[in-house]
Order: C-alpha cells, then sequence, then structure tokens
C-alpha cells in the first residue's frame, strides 16, 4: 500500500473517534502496517511525527497508569485543533494576500510557508513574476513567538543569562531585527527583547489567552539614546536638512521645528542614555549642534576638545560614561 | 522535478480536498491551475483518495470520487470539509508579508490596499482570539515620494536624477542614474542602478536620496543585473592599526578587519581597511580615548574634532 494511502487512511481513523484509540486499534482500523510488530511500531512512529511536523494535531491522551504500555496511551485528533476556521477571505481579499506574499521573500523557518498557507486558504495560483521586493529573515523562534503573540500564551526563554517568563504583546521588525514586546513577570514591567539574542528554545504555554494585550503595546525599539537608566533630559538638536530626514526616522518623530523652508531642522529629544546619544550626534560630523541644555552642550564641547589636543573652555561637572 | 514526498503529496491534497467537495464539480483545468499541480498529479492522488475511509472500508465507508467529463467532485469527505489550521510559520509568512506591504510609503501593491488591510484583519481574527494587531514590519525608512518615483522609474525604465548623500564621503550631490530595482533588505531600502556620473554598478540606501525626479529620458535594462556590492573592504584601501581598550572593543567585533591581537592588558590591537575617511571619523569621534591610532590614520582624529568643534564656536587655534 501506497504510504500516502495509509497516512490518509490515519488521518481520518484519528479525526473520525471522539475516544482515543490505541495504537493497536489504530493498527486494525488503518490498515496497511506491517504484521511484524517493530516495524509496525517504528512505521508508525514515523507517521505520527510526520502528521505532527505538518502541524496536524496529533493528541496523546494517558488512558490509565495502571495499564500496560501497549494500551496506556491513545490518539486522537481533535477537529476543532485541525480545523481551520473560514476567515471568509472574498477573491479580492486573497488576491492581495498573493501579491503580498509575492512581494516578500522570507528566509529561514517561513520559506515555502507562505505557498502552503495560500494553498490551505485556495488563494488564487500562481500571481506575477515579479522578483520579490524585500526580504525578511525569520526562524522556528520568531514563529513561535508569533503564534504566542496572537493566541495571548505566556512563553518561556533565556535572555541575557536570566530565564524569562513573559507575556508576549507585539513581534515588530525593525532595521533588519525581530524585536519582541512584553510583560517580563520576573522584572515585573514591560521590556523590549531582540529575538536574535534569546538562548536556547522559546517554550510556550499550553493556554491560550492567558492576558490581555494593552491598547497600543509599543512596536519596535526606541532609538539608543532612549535605552538607559540615566536621569531623563531633553536636549535641543540642530541638524543640517540634509540629515534631517533619517534623523527623524530613527528618532521616530520627536519635537521638530524647521523654521525656513531650506535651512536646519531643531528636534527636541528625550534622552536617556547620555553616552548613546553623544554617539549618534557625532556619528553626524558637523552636521549637528547641541543647542542645550548647557550641561550636555558643554559636555560635547569638552569631548570633542580633548580629542581635538587641546583644553576644553571648563570640565563639565558631569561626564556621562 | 523530483518526485514529491508523501508529506507534500498528503498536504497537497488535504487542502485540495475541502476546496473541490465546497464547489460543485470543478474542471480538472479550474483545480490544478489553483492548486499548481499538473494533471497527472492530480488524477494519482484522486485516484488513491477513493480508496480511503474508515475501517472496514466498505463501499459506504469510503470517500467518493467522481470523474466526468473533465470536472470532478469528492463526496463523503466530511473529515476534510475544513483545510488544516495553518501552522506559525505559515501564519508569520502570510500576516508579515501583508503588515510589510501595508507599511510601505505610497504602497507599491496598488490598489490593493483596502483589499489587504482587511485581509490580514480576517486573517489575524482566526489566528488569535481578537484582531489587534500583534505583528507589525518595517522595510525600512523613505520618503513616499521619493520611493514612488523609484518604482515608478524602474518599471517605466526611464532615468533619474536623485539628490543623494553619501555617507561614506560625507557628501552630498545629484547625479542622474538608470535605476535597475528598489529593494528592501536588512530594514532598509535600497536602489540598484548603474550610475552615470561613477560610471559604475551602485547600490543607494533610498532614504539617503533626498530628492528624486524622473527624466524624459529611457536606458536599456541589461540583459543580466548581475549582483551589486554592498559596501565591502578592498584590499588596495589603507590599513590602519588601533589599539582598543574594552570600551571600544565593539570597533573589532562589529566591523570586518584583518585580524585582531590580544595586549595582555585588556586592551586588543585591530586592523582595518578603511576607504572612507568620514567613516573612519565617525569610529574614532565616538571611541574617543577608549581608541588610540597606532598607524595609518594619524592626525585623523584631531583635525575632525576641530571641524565638528568649530560648529560650536571654538575656533580652534594650531599650538
Amino acid at each position: 500500500m501506497d504510504r500516502l494511502e495509509r497516512l490518509v487512511n490515519l488521518v481520518v481513523a484519528l479525526l473520525d473517534t471522539e475516544r482515543p484509540l490505541t495504537r493497536e486499534e489504530l493498527r486494525q482500523r488503518v490498515g496497511g502496517y506491517s504484521e511484524d510488530n517493530d516495524n509496525f511500531h517504528r512505521n508508525f512512529e514515523r507517521d505520527k511525527d510526520l502528521l505532527r511536523q505538518m502541524g496536524i494535531p496529533v493528541v496523546a491522551e494517558g488512558l490509565g497508569a495502571n495499564l500496560p504500555p501497549e494500551v496506556a496511551t491513545g490518539y486522537r485528533i481533535p477537529r476543532d485543533l485541525y480545523e481551520l476556521p473560514d476567515p471568509g477571505l472574498d477573491a479580492e481579499e486573497l488576491m492581495a494576500l498573493s501579491l503580498a506574499v509575492s512581494a516578500v521573500e522570507f528566509d529561514g523557518s517561513a520559506q515555502g510557508a507562505a505557498t502552503t498557507a495560500l494553498r490551505k486558504l485556495a488563494g488564487p495560483g500562481q500571481v506575477g513574476a515579479q522578483p520579490p521586493v524585500a526580504d525578511v529573515p525569520s526562524d522556528e523562534r520568531v514563529s513561535a513567538l508569533f503564534s504566542a503573540v496572537t493566541e495571548r500564551r505566556v512563553v518561556h526563554f533565556d535572555y541575557a543569562g536570566v530565564a524569562r517568563r513573559v507575556d508576549p504583546y507585539r513581534l515588530s521588525y525593525r532595521q533588519g531585527k525581530w524585536y519582541l514586546a512584553g510583560y517580563d513577570h520576573g522584572r515585573e514591567g514591560e521590556r523590549l527583547f531582540r529575538t536574535d539574542r534569546m538562548s536556547g528554545t522559546v517554550v510556550v504555554e499550553g493556554v491560550a489567552g492567558a492576558f490581555e494585550r494593552p491598547q497600543g503595546a509599543v512596536a519596535g525599539p526606541p532609538p539608543p539614546w532612549r535605552l538607559g537608566e540615566d536621569e531623563e533630559i531633553v536636549v535641543d538638536l540642530r541638524v543640517d536638512a540634509s540629515q534631517a530626514p533619517w534623523v527623524s526616522s530613527l528618532a521616530g518623530g520627536g519635537t521638530v521645528a524647521q523654521p525656513s523652508g531650506e535651512g536646519p531642522v531643531y528636534f527636541q529629544l528625550p534622552v536617556t542614555n547620555r553616552a548613546a546619544f553623544r554617539g549618534f550626534v557625532l556619528g553626524l560630523l558637523d552636521h549637528a549642534e547641541v543647542m542645550g541644555p548647557p550641561e550636555v552642550r558643554d559636555e560635547m564641547v569638552y569631548w570633542l576638545a580633548s580629542l581635538a589636543g587641546q583644553e576644553g573652555p571648563s570640565r563639565p561637572h558631569r561626564r556621562s560614561r | 522535478m523530483s518526485r514529491p514526498n508523501s508529506a507534500e503529496r498528503l498536504g497537497r491534497l488535504l487542502a485540495i480536498v475541502p476546496w473541490v467537495v465546497a464547489q460543485d464539480g470543478p474542471t480538472i483545468e479550474e483545480v490544478c491551475e489553483k492548486f499548481a499541480i499538473s494533471e497527472a498529479e492530480l488524477l494519482a492522488d484522486l485516484n488513491l483518495l477513493f480508496m480511503c475511509g474508515v475501517y472496514p472500508y466498505t463501499p459506504d465507508a469510503l470517500i467518493e470520487v467522481d470523474i466526468d467529463r473533465g470536472r470532478v467532485w469528492v463526496r463523503f469527505a466530511d473529515w476534510f470539509r475544513r483545510p488544516l489550521r495553518l501552522t506559525p510559520p505559515e501564519g508569520l509568512a502570510l500576516v508579515a508579508a501583508a503588515r510589510a506591504m501595508l507599511g510601505v510609503p505610497g504602497s507599491p501593491t496598488s490598489g490593493g490596499r483596502e483589499a489587504l488591510a482587511s485581509a490580514v484583519a480576517k486573517l489575524e481574527m482566526v489566528l488569535g482570539a481578537g484582531g489587534e494587531e500583534g505583528v507589525d514590519v518595517e522595510l525600512g525608512a523613505a520618503s513616499a515620494e521619493v520611493l514612488g518615483t523609484l518604482q515608478m522609474s524602474c518599471g517605466e525604465r526611464r532615468k533619474v536624477l536623485v539628490d543623494y548623500y553619501s555617507f561614506g564621503r560625507d557628501e552630498t550631490g545629484e547625479r542622474v542614474v538608470q535605476p535597475w530595482r528598489v529593494f528592501s533588505s536588512g530594514g532598509h531600502w535600497y536602489l540598484a542602478a548603474w550610475c552615470e556620473k561613477a560610471q559604475d554598478k551602485r547600490l543607494f540606501r533610498v532614504d539617503r536620496v533626498r530628492s528624486a525626479t524622473e527624466l524624459d529620458e529611457s536606458f536599456e535594462m541589461p540583459a543580466s543585473l548581475g549582483p551589486v556590492p554592498v559596501y565591502d573592504p578592498k584590499p588596495e584601501d589603507p590599513l590602519i592599526v588601533l589599539d582598543l581598550a574594552p570600551g571600544a572593543q565593539w570597533i573589532a567585533e562589529r566591523y570586518p578587519n584583518e585580524g585582531v591581537d590580544d595586549r595582555g592588558d585588556g586592551n586588543v590591537r585591530v586592523r582595518i581597511r578603511v576607504s572612507s575617511r568620514a567613516w573612519l571619523e565617525r569610529l574614532l569621534l565616538r571611541a574617543g580615548p577608549d581608541a588610540t591610532v597606532v598607524s595609518g590614520a594619524e592626525g585623523v582624529l584631531p583635525a575632525a574634532a576641530q571641524r565638528v568643534l568649530a560648529v560650536y564656536g571654538h575656533v580652534t587655534s594650531k599650538e
């Protein structure tokens, strides 16, 4: 018998039952398995693994602790876990989705997944032969976090050497990296995690809908000068018009004023990491000037003067690290 | 074409059957087109399907498949009334692609924007408990106007005049380019183009294009674009040697270099090829006292610091 035929019959048998079926019962009902016990066990395990790898929810249930091992476990596929609820997409929506999917190329675990997903939705076949316009990396971890975010399940992972238990609120892709924003139970606060800095596997807890996602959960990382524990200070920064667009995109807006159409642009940026802020401003070379407060401006002048090999006006009270 | 394995065939079948069941006898052709499958493959799978069902496999317990005059019906397959739910990678691929395209300024999936937005909202509804946005994807910062002009010019094969800020040289200037392709990678939008000024192919960061104007001049797209190199150091670039205190050792970790030696006192010595003075200036200004130039870049840092200091009204005097 063709293995495919055996697999279809196995899925049908597992879907057709309310009561978990033991391995022996399945052997009888499905047919096509070997008479030899060892062969049968090996093939049954392989089939079961294959179904699970495809995302088919083959559930194992204990039938009684005192039973002999061959009948102690039963299997079935609960329909509500198997079936994709109908999202009710019309032809135009399916077409838009197909176009979006063909425009974005995924590396890693999601590669090929878009095709099989569209097939399940019975989307239009091949659309367009345009090369993708964007590539987005993905891996097992990002996929696991995605389902945890959408199903609101608590996740566990290691980060910066600490085991975390997190309510995952939102997954964002920014500047080539995936970030997870969520509530860290250990730290008792909202935190942002870079997924490529998590170590080990992400473990997703069983209960769906385990928490409420707050409105307006943060999207993506703040600029580097917001990632620190320094006392917040609002800095006035003058930036040449030529550099203003990317400063603005990095700052995520910020208060901006441009007194004349072509002239410099003034930003007001809240800073909690002075060293990172200095690095950012220096990256702008002579296209930017810290206007105030005096404390921050003096610090910058002092830094530059010492590198220029001359004495600064006066050593500021506080040197940032 | 390699023969698809059992998992691939099963996945395909579990998607095809619910759709065929829900139609009233679609044509074989229609099914093949929708599911990107050849007629021979489809018939092989259907022939196998009608031997499937439940124990004891008497005719009334089997799936019924009828093929008649190029049309196909599947009956008594209630187990497969719905397709299999989406796996996490599948859900991610759909939602992330849709969110990414919705986030593109002046969306290139012209026209279908509203349809895409409602599609992804419906999908998120069936994937999770609520329809709130749990995923967002930003392919890169760019002005909608610039990105739109560049994409349009690529399509129409017209030359573009761009006002571009070169990060490496720290210069802004106009140049005429033949735009080949606009794409996003690593979270930034790029334009791959032939630069008429440099007489070479170049990769431009779209967020550094200050303005783009389409010219009334067309160009020939080369038959094969070939890879357009992102910046990578060349052997003929000047070699500089730096000693780095722990506070500046990110330089050795982050940038390609030609070797790192431990100095034994907590410092490391790194050799880096540098083709761009502005890049080196930024690096040294940021590292400050944590980086010491050993050779190859004498005088670069004091000069850069003095230039920036002048912005602050501190006129420098040579001692």
